[in-house]
């Protein structure tokens, strides 16, 4: 029942990916309810597979690899629904769902063996850490989606070429602000996720070097983004580009962090 | 009776034809009643706009289009055939209907046309019918599915809307926006006053001769300036429009670079609609500044028409659609009365056949009598069967209110209530 529940999730997303891509194909508005739709549905196929896993496990088990990558996609996929939905507009579809969907395949060929975890206060602290620390790289990805998007309109713009990308993507200012509310709620999710973390590995004496240096490596990305944001007025091109590349950064130390790990079982 | 439109339009006649023949509405209606009182026409409407000049007409059972083409001739004083066209019933309705979505337009897609077809059909309200009625309100249903179910009315397609498509673009909303106007001419004031329907206040006028920049500045609540002292205000404005008559460019990337730094990330949108141009091409290679000239904003409402053009097709299954639901409607309207009342007169004719047959056969028992009235009824069904289906489908078609006209003719159904649809207020759908 997990692979297959996974695998409706993962159609929903590229078929709402899909649909979200239809003005590059006919010359018609994205649906965005449509879109909407079909991601809260791919959610709820998602977390039917993650309530099979817990039954199957008999507790809320995020600390493997691949439960852990799979969460990942549904809280991403969970953020992007809160901020299309707001925004009415669901061109980061095109980015964030199949990343989600990625996400989700990478986990299930990861295995879905949930790691053994500890039970009572320490599990309910644990799990705090771990869900706020992906609502914070969650929103970092959808920063980072907007901020991509950012680049590529406005490259369009700049260079005055008036094709598809021009006429369906969201307005630069739009973008700008999805980036902004995104990376403030990638600060606060990522801040609280390292500082249960931090609490945690003091209290339980369970230091995990790679998770430490990962997490401090993302929090900081964030940091710095919001910090020039917030602080030193970046706005646009500076604070898009900033997005882009320090996520890029994370995901790319994860990746090596993950290669060299000895950890297989686990998210690090 | 039939549908007709005859007229003349951009694609006819050049604009010294054009000009002569608009209508006023007055004078629009003032010709129709005189058409309808000679007893050619039933119903008409004029449409008149500056790329056309078109009589809608149903027609009485003469031809009306030598009246017509006699009326267009008298208002331009030459004969009008060689400019002319003419559509009747079917196509009549898909040119309206064309006419009304902007397919039609010199600018694909535009949306002006809805209104002024909305328009000519209530000047005429008085000399229109419920042929015409139901016509005119069907066209301006298939426009407006047409513009919301396909593209063919997306994106700017002039030069001023282009500018304010990609001033969008870059900010999103353009309310509270600030702009500065660079030279206070009048296509200055075009492009501003677009801008302004977006909600853009005008923060700056600034203008060689002071007083003109004073003249514009005041109509819209903004600080008039010299060319001197506006750059120190630069940083504090969104949109920059440049329409100076200036050989050579004012806005240069040294001026550009001093006030950008005051500007933080903010993106300043550049309107560049002078010839020659006022901004240094140099000025678009600074981050954050977005340049536009005239051939830029012509490309992006050219590439918007493009597009538009792709989407024709798609508009034009659409009033084929609305097309044929307009002549159901008519084919009932006309069709299905004459066919009752044409059943009904063939009915009472048969029963007074049989009953004086039966009368001649002398006593039958109930079975035989019975058999006899079977048989008159299948035999009387089977003769009308054909032509009733035949009337409606040509009714249907488009081309059968004249063959609705000469049923009635045929089985003398003219004089009998209920049969013209005409006269029923009930059709009166306005």
């Amino acid at each position: 029942m997990i692979p297959i529940a996974h695998f409706v999730a993962v159609t929903f997303y590229l078929a709402a990916a899909a649909v979200a891509a239809l003005p590059f194909a006919r010359r018609v508005k994205a649906p965005v309810v449509g879109v909407v739709v079909m991601l809260l549905l791919g959610i709820g196929a998602h977390a039917t597979a993650l309530a099979g896993l817990t039954r199957q496990a008999g507790a809320a088990s995020l600390t493997g690899l691949g439960p852990g990558l799979s969460f990942a996609g549904l809280v991403l996929v969970i953020s992007l629904v809160v901020v299309e939905s707001v925004a009415r507009e669901v061109s980061l579809t095109l980015v964030a769902a199949p990343v989600a969907a990625l996400i989700t395949v990478a986990g299930n060929l990861a295995g879905m063996h949930p790691f053994l975890e500890p039970q009572g206060v320490r599990a309910v602290w644990l799990t705090m850490h771990i869900v706020l620390s992906f609502i914070g790289i969650a929103a970092y990805a959808t920063a980072a989606a907007a901020g991509t998007m950012y680049l590529v309109a406005r490259r369009e713009l700049k260079s005055a070429r008036f094709g598809a990308i021009f006429r369906f993507f969201p307005p630069l200012d739009t973008l700008d602000r999805v980036n902004h509310l995104a990376s403030i709620a990638g600060f606060l999710g990522l801040t609280l996720g390292l500082a249960l973390a931090a609490g945690y590995s003091f209290e339980y004496r369970a230091l995990v070097l790679p998770q430490i240096i990962w997490g401090m490596g993302a929090w900081v990305g964030v940091s710095a983004l919001v910090l020039g944001r917030v602080l030193r007025g970046w706005q646009a091109r500076r604070a898009a580009l900033m997005s882009a590349v320090t996520f890029a950064s994370v995901v790319a130390l994860y990746v090596v962090f993950r290669m060299a790990s000895l950890n297989r079982g686990q998210f690090l | 009776m039939a549908l007709i439109v005859a007229g003349v339009s951009h694609t006819t006649a050049p604009i010294e034809v054009r000009e002569k023949l608009t209508f006023r509405p007055q004078d629009a209606v003032r010709e129709l009643a005189l058409l309808r009182a000679n007893g050619l026409i039933r119903e008409g409407v004029v449409l008149s706009t500056c790329n056309r000049t078109e009589i809608y007409a149903v027609e009485e059972s003469n031809d009306t289009l030598p009246d017509i083409s006699s009326l267009l001739s008298n208002r331009l004083g030459d004969d009008v055939a060689g400019f002319m066209y003419v559509h009747r019933d079917r196509e009549a309705t898909a040119h309206l209907f064309g006419v009304a979505a902007g397919l039609d337009s010199m600018i694909l897609g535009e949306a002006q046309i809805q209104g002024q077809v909305k328009a000519a059909w209530e000047q005429c309200r008085a000399e229109s019918g419920p042929i015409l009625n139901r016509m005119f309100q069907s066209s301006l249903l298939a426009a407006s599915r047409a513009r919301v179910e396909t593209g063919i009315g997306r994106g700017a397609a002039s030069v001023s809307s282009a500018a304010v498509q990609l001033a969008k673009k870059i900010f999103g909303g353009l309310g509270g926006r600030r702009a500065m106007i660079l030279g206070a001419g009048d296509v200055a004031e075009l492009a501003l006053e677009c801008l302004l329907k977006e909600g853009v206040s005008v923060a700056i006028v600034a203008n060689r001769t002071h007083e003109r920049a004073q003249n514009l500045a005041e109509r819209h609540g903004a600080t008039a300036m010299h060319y001197e002292e506006c750059w120190e205000s630069l940083h504090d404005v969104d949109v920059l429009i440049c329409s100076t008559a200036s050989p050579s460019p004012v806005v240069t990337v040294g001026r550009i670079r001093a006030s950008i730094a005051a500007r933080g990330d903010r993106p300043l949108c550049i309107l560049d609609i002078a010839l020659p141009r006022d901004v240094e091409a140099s000025v678009g290679d600074i981050g954050n500044v977005f340049l536009y000239d005239l051939d830029d904003l012509r490309a992006a409402a050219a590439a918007n028409l493009e597009q538009r053009g792709e989407d024709v097709p798609a508009a034009r299954e659409i009033i084929a659609e609305e097309v044929q639901k307009y002549w159901d409607w008519v084919a009932g309207l006309a069709a299905v009365p004459v066919v009752r009342e044409f059943r009904e007169e063939m009915d009472r004719l048969r029963s007074t056949e049989l009953a004086a047959a039966l009368k001649r056969l002398g006593p039958l028992s109930p079975e035989q009598a019975e058999a006899i009235e079977h048989f008159s009824r299948s035999l009387m069904n089977k003769f009308l069967h054909e032509p009733s289906v035949r009337l409606k489908a040509a009714a249907a078609n488009g081309r059968g209110l004249g063959v609705v006209d000469a049923a009635r003719y045929l089985f003398a159904l003219e004089n009998k209530p209920g049969t013209d649809p005409q006269k029923g207020d009930s059709t009166d759908i306005a």
